[in-house]
């Protein structure tokens, strides 16, 4: 399990990205950069990588992180762990990501207080329809009101 | 407010209305001509490229069988810099669907796949799809049947299409900037004092259809680029404005 039609995210999606868009025109934060962290097979690996960004953002001093994922299931199990690492050194996290009815977290934590559900499917689920439930501008701007709240309660 | 301006991008965009088949493929006044003679060498070049077929589509001409959509992309060059600063051109108005199988009908495709009608299969207007007024530069490769399916295999039909728009790029190089129809100015900056945020994505990593790369030579290209599974998933990081002038290439 990974990434379907519907939630994958085409190169012409990050040439306009609307995440990358969306907080780079707030001018209420500024925006430091976009880390790429993959998605490896082994448990093992996903840990290691998800704690390489989260020591990332600890050590450029990030005041508030987004995390989004355009898969799930499997997938899901990096996305709960990279959100853990990061929540666990202080930094308020938010996540963004296709839920719907279909994709629970396999795996969950306290961090996980904030995921803005990408689906747009009337039934919640990945429909194999290209671009159907991709993120778009009104998931990005919730993600980061969400952030800002965040990062104001901590001060 | 106290910013500090990094490096500046400028990405000029021209409008193509029209796009049609003709002897000689040129770039004028917002038509576009494709010359299908560019795709029996890339045929030829790779024992795993059986064939190429170009499609236009016009929009609102949707009702056709395709194989899955591999990745629908810009058609964007560097002019002027390295990525992420200096003079980035593309087109608006015509994008490319890549589609992909093999001889045997075998999907390019991971985790559900979307061959079909592709009225039912294509989510118009997202950021990542065309809008229902532009038109479609649609490359269909057939692949080298009863192979082993890994990462070979979608790769072979990334670089061939790769290969067919990079004439189309070495033409819109050569695009004086004053006929763009749109200029838009980028800036990396710091926003002295504000709360610093960070953005993360989690890309896939794994094999076949589940793949990323980073800095191909061109803005969402895929030769020269690094695969995140070559470089063990590990996290890199780009500058928003690396990011925006398609230094990831998606491979799902």
């Amino acid at each position: 399990m990974g990434i379907g039609p519907s939630t994958k995210e085409t190169s012409l999606h990050h040439f306009r990205d609307p995440l990358l868009d969306v907080v780079s025109n707030d001018l209420d934060v500024d925006l430091m950069g976009v880390i790429v962290v993959g998605t490896p097979q082994d448990n093992s690996d996903k840990y290691f990588v998800g704690e390489r960004a989260a020591v990332w953002a600890e050590t450029m001093r990030a005041d508030g992180v987004i995390l989004s994922v355009d898969g799930w299931g499997n997938s899901h199990v990096d996305y709960a762990n990279t959100i853990e690492q990061i929540g666990n050194r202080g930094i308020p996290v938010v996540g963004i990501s296709f839920v719907g009815t279909q994709a629970s977290f396999v795996v969950t934590n306290k961090y996980m207080d904030t995921i803005v559900d990408i689906n747009k499917s009337t039934e919640g689920i990945e429909t194999e329809v290209v671009g159907e439930n991709n993120m778009d501008r009104i998931d990005a701007r919730k993600a980061l009101a969400f952030l800002k709240l965040k990062m104001r309660k901590n001060g | 407010m106290d910013e500090k301006i990094l490096r500046r991008l400028v990405i000029r965009a021209f409008h193509m209305n029209t796009l049609d088949f003709g002897d000689k493929a040129s770039l004028d006044n917002g038509k576009l001509v494709i010359n299908n003679q560019f795709l029996k060498p890339i045929i030829d070049a790779d024992p795993l490229v059986q064939d190429i077929t170009v499609n236009i589509i016009k929009p609102g001409d949707y009702d056709r069988e395709i194989n899955t959509i591999m990745d629908i992309l810009p058609i964007s060059t560097k002019v002027l810099g390295k990525m992420g600063e200096g003079i980035t051109h593309t087109l608006t108005g015509v994008y490319v669907m890549l589609t992909g199988a093999d001889e045997n009908g075998k999907q390019m495709a991971e985790f559900g796949s979307s061959e079909g009608n592709l009225r039912e299969q294509l989510f118009l207007n997202r950021a990542g799809t065309p809008s229902d007024k532009d038109i479609i530069l649609h490359v269909d490769v057939k692949l080298l049947g009863d192979q082993i399916y890994d990462r070979k295999m979608p790769n072979a039909a990334f670089r061939a299409c790769d290969l067919f728009i990079q004439h189309y790029r070495d033409i819109l190089k050569k695009m004086d900037g004053r006929d763009a129809t749109e200029s838009h100015e980028f800036f990396d900056k710091v926003r002295l004092g504000k709360p610093r945020v960070l953005i993360i994505k989690q890309i896939a990593g794994q094999g076949a259809m589940y793949d990323n790369q980073l800095f191909a030579h061109e803005p969402s290209g895929f030769a020269g680029g690094r695969s995140i599974i070559d470089m063990g998933n590990v996290p890199m990081i780009l500058s928003p404005n690396e990011y925006r002038d398609g230094a990831l290439r998606s491979m799902t």
